[in-house]
Order: structure tokens, then sequence, then C-alpha cells
């Protein structure tokens, strides 16, 4: 057996639609991740719609998944009321919070299905939902290790691994590791140099098959305290804990499809001539990769 | 032909009246003055050349049955199978030998887009989106 992972929204802040975001989409965040038999979804950005239709076309049965929220910023939420699953009676949905005491993602999601924002409310939906939490960070799901990292990000973020037989699966947005970088004076004076990531961050995306990490900014576009990282230094975190492949993800709302191959290809170089053979690739809609 | 969407995607519905590779293909469902969308073969043995994409489902691998057929030992029997969703294509990976690479990467499937590369074995396709 073998893990896919599929990019349903790649896209930071707002959906972009048009000719200029064709190629690498402009649906927010939502990663499809089935390790074996079990189905997980990473946030509830506008792709989710889409990957719901494709879950009704591809099964016969009861669906079940384990919806997992890096937070509740708009982009990571506002497909959920339109994932046509949730409303089948033979739908079973498990919805996490990272802490026991903590309900932030059930009162969101039920929030933003309020009269005023939709027509149809949480308690409407058909299927079964199930809220859980990952006891602080650390839980087996049917046999896939799903463990939590907090990140920088204003009004808190998560990133997951997702571990089983060997293989491991980080999906890492919103975070904003400029703010990390532990010799950040030196990383100021010199693009050039390592930007070193402290060591609990390393230890947590540590020898990952397949790294999906926010790298939403160029070197010179960076927006400092947005939340969000540069590609660069995705990069050099990648490398510290050698991460098979990067999947440089979220893109920023103004970055057409050539801004984006312009900003992989600037992490690609920077790679190389750091002497790495990391895989670097631009998260893509539509995009499915197998994890062996 | 139409495609069922409730089976999985493995290119096994395809029809028996295959199009080889150095036959013209019917044209099934065109409409006039229509251009196809194409996979152009600038790598590999035989290249260059171009197959316009006329069937909802088409594999290429080295297999005589397969609509793109190209001798190369470094391609599966069946190695890819290319899927027409409305507008666009879909191309998946029939869990070949040694995979497919889109742009360099290796990936088991994706939406096609103009100008995308796809290397299977020593065999390089260049996709076109027609009209």
């Amino acid at each position: 057996m073998a893990s896919f992972v599929r990019f349903w929204g790649t896209r930071g802040s707002i959906p972009t639609p048009g000719h200029r975001t064709r190629v690498y989409g402009g649906n927010t965040s939502c990663v499809e991740v089935r390790v074996d038999d079990t189905l997980f979804v990473c946030d509830g950005g506008t792709g989710m719609r889409e990957l719901g239709d494709s879950l009704l076309r591809r099964s016969n049965g009861p669906l079940q998944a384990h919806l997992l929220f890096s937070h509740t910023h708009w982009d990571h939420i506002q497909g959920f009321p339109f994932f046509l699953p949730a409303y089948k009676p033979s739908t079973t949905l498990h919805i996490y919070d990272v802490e026991r005491d903590d309900d932030r993602i059930h009162r969101l999601l039920l929030g933003q299905m309020r009269s005023e924002y939709f027509p149809v409310t949480f308690s409407d939906l058909g299927s079964k939902i199930v809220s859980s939490d990952l006891h602080g960070g650390n839980k087996v799901i049917e046999g896939v290790t799903v463990s939590a990292f907090e990140q920088r990000h204003p009004g808190r973020s998560f990133a997951f691994s997702l571990a089983k037989a060997g293989r491991k699966i980080v999906y890492a947005t919103d975070s904003e590791l400029d703010l990390m970088v532990v010799n950040a004076d030196e990383a100021e004076r010199d693009p050039r140099a390592q930007r070193r990531l402290p060591e609990e961050a390393i230890r947590f995306m540590r020898d990952a098959d397949l790294l999906v990490a926010d790298g939403q900014y160029n070197d010179d576009d960076y927006r400092k305290g947005w939340g969000h990282a540069r590609a660069n230094t995705v990069v050099d975190m990648a490398m510290q804990a050698g991460a098979k492949q990067l999947a440089i993800f979220h893109h920023d709302p103004t970055q057409s499809d050539a801004d984006v191959e312009r900003k992989v290809q600037v992490a690609r170089d920077r790679a190389r001539a750091a002497g790495s053979n990391l895989v670097i690739f631009a998260a893509r809609e539509g995009l499915e990769l197998k994890v062996d | 032909m139409s495609t069922d969407r409730s089976k999985p995607f493995d290119g096994s519905t395809l029809p028996l009246d295959v199009t080889r590779a150095d036959q013209p293909a019917v044209l099934p469902s065109l409409q006039p003055n229509s251009r196809p969308h194409r996979l152009e073969q600038i790598g590999g043995p035989g290249a260059p050349r171009d197959f316009p994409l006329e069937f909802d489902e088409i594999v290429v691998g080295r297999s005589l049955q397969a609509h793109i057929a190209v001798e190369s030992g470094s391609i599966s029997r069946r190695h890819m199978c290319l899927r027409r969703d409305g507008p666009e294509y879909t191309f998946a990976d029939l869990d070949s030998a040694n995979g497919v690479f889109l742009n360099g990467v290796k990936a088991h499937a994706a939406v096609l887009r103009e100008g995308d590369q796809l290397q299977l074995g020593d065999v390089v396709f260049r996709y076109h989106e027609g009209q």
C-alpha cells in the first residue's frame, strides 16, 4: 500500500480564479491525504468543494474522513459549507482540535454557517460529525500517527505530520518561519547564508518524504508580521530537516503562474547552491503524488 | 465512448478499436473547425511526432494495444492513461515501473496544462491544449 497526496487548493489568503492562475490554481488551501485506506483532509479552503464532488464520484459506500484544520482563518475553512459529503447521512466526519479543552475548530465551523453567513446551519448537515482532539499533539488514527506542531502565525496555527510504516508526510502551512530564524542577524546581512531554524521545528519535519509548506513570499516581497514564510527560508528548513521533497504551498494571491514558477526556480537554485538534491516544486491544483 | 465515473480510473474501460501511433485516428466527436488537444513527442524512439487526443481515455505504453504505442524498453506496456474530463485531460500513472515525471517531478496524476512536459523513461511528450 502507499500514500497519496492530492492538491485541491494551493492559494493563500483569498481565491484567485482567472487565466493568470490557471496552472497552479486559484482555490484556497485544501489537501487530500490518503494513507492506505484512511482519508485525511488538511484544511477546508475553497478547494474543499471540488474534493467533496470528487469523493462522491469515487465512493460507492459510506465515507469516513478525518479533517485536520491548521487554523480557522477564512482561507482554511471557507470550503466546508460546500463540501457535499457533509450533507449525506452515510458520511462520518471526524473534526480534530489539537488540545482537549479547545473547541475552536468546531465552534468556528459552526459559526460560519450561522444564517447571517450561510443558508444552511451546521446542525442541519446530514452527516455524522464527531468532534475530537489530538491529545495535545499526538494521536494514532487507524494506524497513522498524527502529530501537531504549533507554528508562528497570528491567531495560532498548527502543522501536522502523518506517519505510518516509515512514510512521513508533513503539512505545514501558515507559518512565518522568518520570525523563527536562529541566526537572524547573519541572515539579514547575507541573504545567501543558511537560515537556521529552531531544533524543535527541524525535529518535527525530520526526514519527511513529502513536506508541504507555506512559501508564500519571495525574499523581496516578504511582508513581515503577516504570518507567512519566504520560499527561500522554507528551502533552508527542508534541507536542515533532510526532507526528500518540498511542495511550496500557499501561493500569494498576487502571484501569477509565471511568478510562481520564478519563485520555485529561485528556490531550486538556492538548494543546488547548497549542494542539496532536495526535490522542489510548486504545489499545483489537480496534482497527485504517490508517496512510497 | 462514454466514461463511467463510478469506476476507478485505470484505463481498463478502453474500446477495442484502439488507434495505433502509426495510424490516423478516427475522429469520434470533434466539432467542425475544432483543434484537438495533442501530445507532441519530443524525445525517445519515433520523435518528433504529434498525437491528437481524440478519445475520452487514451493509454500510452509499449504495448501494441496502446492508443499511443512507443517502442521503448524504458516504458511499461501500459504506462500512462489520459482521461478527458470536460475540456481538460488528466494523466494518471498506471503503476508503471519507471513512473511519470511532470515537468521533472515524479507525479501520480495531474490535470494537464499547455506546455506541460511528461517524461516516461526515455520518451518525452509536450502537452498542447486545443480549442
